[in-house]
């Protein structure tokens, strides 16, 4: 699967082209709208949960507004992804029934339309972080890092849940669901620390909680990341795209007579 | 002959569908090796509802071939097509393919009404496989060959049927293809796309490319193919040169038109019964049946008989005519004026042997008042063939002529 891809590599390219050149012709703002899913979730974070519920930043002398935005960008990628990548292969219904190409290109253009969300938002942190006064500290470094992580995970994700989807459609019906559970389960919009005892190990088999929290300490505490949470995100991210290329891989022949 | 002298080679290809519409797909969601556990456990449960789409065909075609898939509708034409294509897989047997293939199954997909032809263009080459850097080169071909090249930069939105057709096959013409197979399309184009199509098609085929062609207009399929597969509910019944099959497919359908009729053959009731028959007109007379003599051949000439009531009509005519496989009536007759009496008349037309290339036909038989306003008009389902001898020059034009032709003399000859 992954050669036959390498080969149509072009393909996921033009697609993702295509996802670009569609996507805001005929609206309003346009590129804004690549910014305006987190900072929507951070104005939400900052008036609910800091103002209404009193959450603190997890470290003293970071505002919290820049503690929950550091966790929201590398969020939105994920919850993005699965919103759009999961449908995305039964959405191209008529390519895959009458068009042989690798069916994987699909997921994984809407995964690349992601990142590059997922770059403006970034760059849109920054300049919050610089104007705020914050500055970003030198552990920012590790980013590359965390994000190849994150998208491991990513992909793991979306290829799993797309082909999926493709035999039972209850998998797209529960992504907003599943999508909006996981972010009340994970450490985006409070610390980590505020979750004590048997709570906290059903949160760090969450790989998504190493990932958040790392990219809050590089980026917010201007801490390395700890070697534990990397640990336990590596390994979930590894096994789940060990899961998702194995069952894409193993039903993607099938796709077009289900679909 | 060895897989790697066929441009195709098919092996016991065989492929089951499941029936199960609307409901999540849980024996097709389980991946091997879980599915065949499963299936070795409950082998009930595991083929229940199944049909198989195609069966145990087994067929090669060497490189410059130019085959026909003929068939009713559910024959397994199209799921043939996509086991060649690999966008699906068979459930047993085997498909090689030596070279490059190219699908063009419908023409729409892949395309995006919100892009433009150019950039569509890149997209459906990207899908084949092909390189934005291998398509730039070929863009100005494309656009040549599609004759679009000031509209290159609308949106397909604003494109007609026709023009989309062209740009999709004008895209595929200028891929580096080896096999190629193309489902009904064709038929969308208008005929001087069409011909320019047949001509490209026939030079691909002369530097040894291969065609795969589906389609329901027998005409196009006698056009364009020297081979034919003839299916029959995912079985192969017959294969071999293209006007033999089409004449017993051509003969086969005739009788299935007749088993589906009531058992009086050719009584005005039967006629009546025929499915699908169209008919239309203002009224004021009307027809009450049809029968038309034996399948004629080529030379024998046909004879129908028509039976009809005038209700406030006091003059007219009845015409008959003939239409092909593409709608097109190739001829038409027309009775003297008749005046109506009261009660149901009767007459009785024969046609002269149609000098028609050998193919089906389908009459029509309409009552028009003397103004020439259509009455009642019957156009039937049901064909009936002309079948020739077979000839070369069979294959070509709508009429067949006959001709004399003098002792061939050379200039060089002595003698």
């Amino acid at each position: 699967m992954i050669t036959r891809l390498w080969r149509y590599r072009e393909l996921v390219l033009s697609l993702i082209r295509r996802q670009y050149q569609l996507r805001y012709r005929q609206s309003l703002v346009g590129f804004a709208w690549a910014i305006l899913p987190p900072l929507a979730s951070l104005f939400v974070a900052t008036v609910v949960f800091h103002g209404v519920i009193g959450v603190q930043s997890g470290k003293p002398g970071v505002p919290y507004t820049l503690f929950a935005l550091s966790a929201l960008v590398p969020w939105t990628f994920f919850s993005q992804s699965l919103t759009a990548g999961v449908p995305s292969v039964v959405g191209a219904i008529a390519m895959v029934t009458r068009l042989p190409f690798p069916r994987a290109a699909i997921p994984f253009s809407m995964i690349g339309t992601s990142m590059i969300d997922l770059g403006v938002s970034l760059l849109g942190f920054i300049l919050f972080a610089v104007i705020t006064g914050a500055g970003l500290p030198i552990t920012a470094l590790w980013l590359p890092l965390l994000l190849l992580i994150e998208l491991v995970l990513v992909v793991g994700v979306v290829l799993l849940g797309s082909a999926a989807n493709v035999f039972a459609r209850d998998i797209r019906l529960a992504i907003p669901l599943v999508t909006q559970l996981w972010l009340f389960l994970t450490p985006v919009m409070y610390p980590l620390e505020n979750v004590d005892g048997a709570l906290r190990v059903l949160y760090l088999l969450n790989p998504m909680t190493g990932i958040v929290e790392m990219f809050r300490q590089i980026l917010a505490y201007g801490e390395a990341p700890s070697m534990d949470l990397m640990l336990l995100a590596v390994v979930g991210a590894l096994v789940t795209l060990v899961i998702g290329i194995w069952y894409f891989a193993a039903t993607e022949e099938r796709f077009a007579d289900v679909i | 002959m060895s897989s790697e002298t066929n441009a195709f080679q098919l092996e016991g290809l065989t492929k089951t569908y499941r029936i199960g519409v609307g409901q999540a797909r849980v024996r097709e969601a389980l991946p091997p090796p879980v599915d065949r556990l499963v299936a070795r456990t409950f082998p009930n449960w595991w083929t229940r509802d199944t049909f198989d789409a195609l069966h145990d065909v087994t067929f090669s075609a060497p490189p410059g071939s130019s085959v026909a898939i003929v068939g009713h509708n559910g024959a397994g034409k199209t799921t043939m097509l996509k086991l060649i294509a690999r966008v699906t897989a068979p459930t047993r047997g085997s498909v090689q393919v030596t070279g490059r293939i190219a699908a063009l199954i419908d023409v729409l997909v892949g395309f995006h009404p919100d892009l433009t032809g150019r950039e569509n263009v890149y997209l459906l080459g990207a899908i084949q496989g092909y390189s934005r850097k291998e398509m730039r080169s070929r863009v100005a071909r494309i656009m040549d060959f599609a004759e679009i090249e000031e509209l290159a930069d609308t949106p397909l939105k604003r494109f007609s049927a026709g023009m989309v057709t062209r740009i999709a096959f004008a895209t595929i013409a200028a891929l580096d293809v080896d096999v190629l197979l193309v489902d009904e399309v064709l038929a969308v184009g208008d005929a001087a796309f069409q011909r320019k199509c047949v001509r490209w098609l026939e030079e691909y085929r002369a530097g040894g490319g291969t065609l795969v062609f589906v389609s329901h207009n027998l005409g196009l399929v006698r056009s364009m193919t020297k081979e034919a597969i003839w299916l029959d509910h995912g079985r192969v019944v017959a294969t071999g040169p293209t006007p033999e099959i089409l004449a017993g497919y051509g003969t086969a359908m005739e009788r299935r038109d007749e088993d589906a009729q009531t058992p009086a053959k050719g009584s005005v009731r039967s006629v009546l019964a025929a499915r699908g028959m169209q008919r239309w007109g203002s009224g004021g007379a009307r027809l009450i049946g049809v029968q038309v003599g034996e399948p004629s051949t080529n030379g024998a000439g046909v004879e129908l008989h028509v039976t009809f009531e005038a209700e406030d009509l006091e003059e007219g005519v009845i015409c008959v005519g003939f239409l092909d496989e593409t709608g097109y009536e190739v001829a038409a007759v027309q009775s003297p004026a008749l005046r109506f009496a009261r009660g149901p008349g009767s007459v009785t037309c024969r046609v002269a042997p149609l000098p028609l290339r050998p193919g089906l036909y389908f009459p029509t038989v309409g009552i028009l008042s003397h103004d020439g306003i259509v009455r009642d008009r019957w156009q039937l389902d049901r064909p009936m063939s002309i079948l020739g001898g077979p000839s070369l020059a069979s294959d070509f034009g709508v009429v067949s002529l006959s001709s004399d032709w003098t002792e061939a003399s050379f200039d060089g000859n002595t003698s």
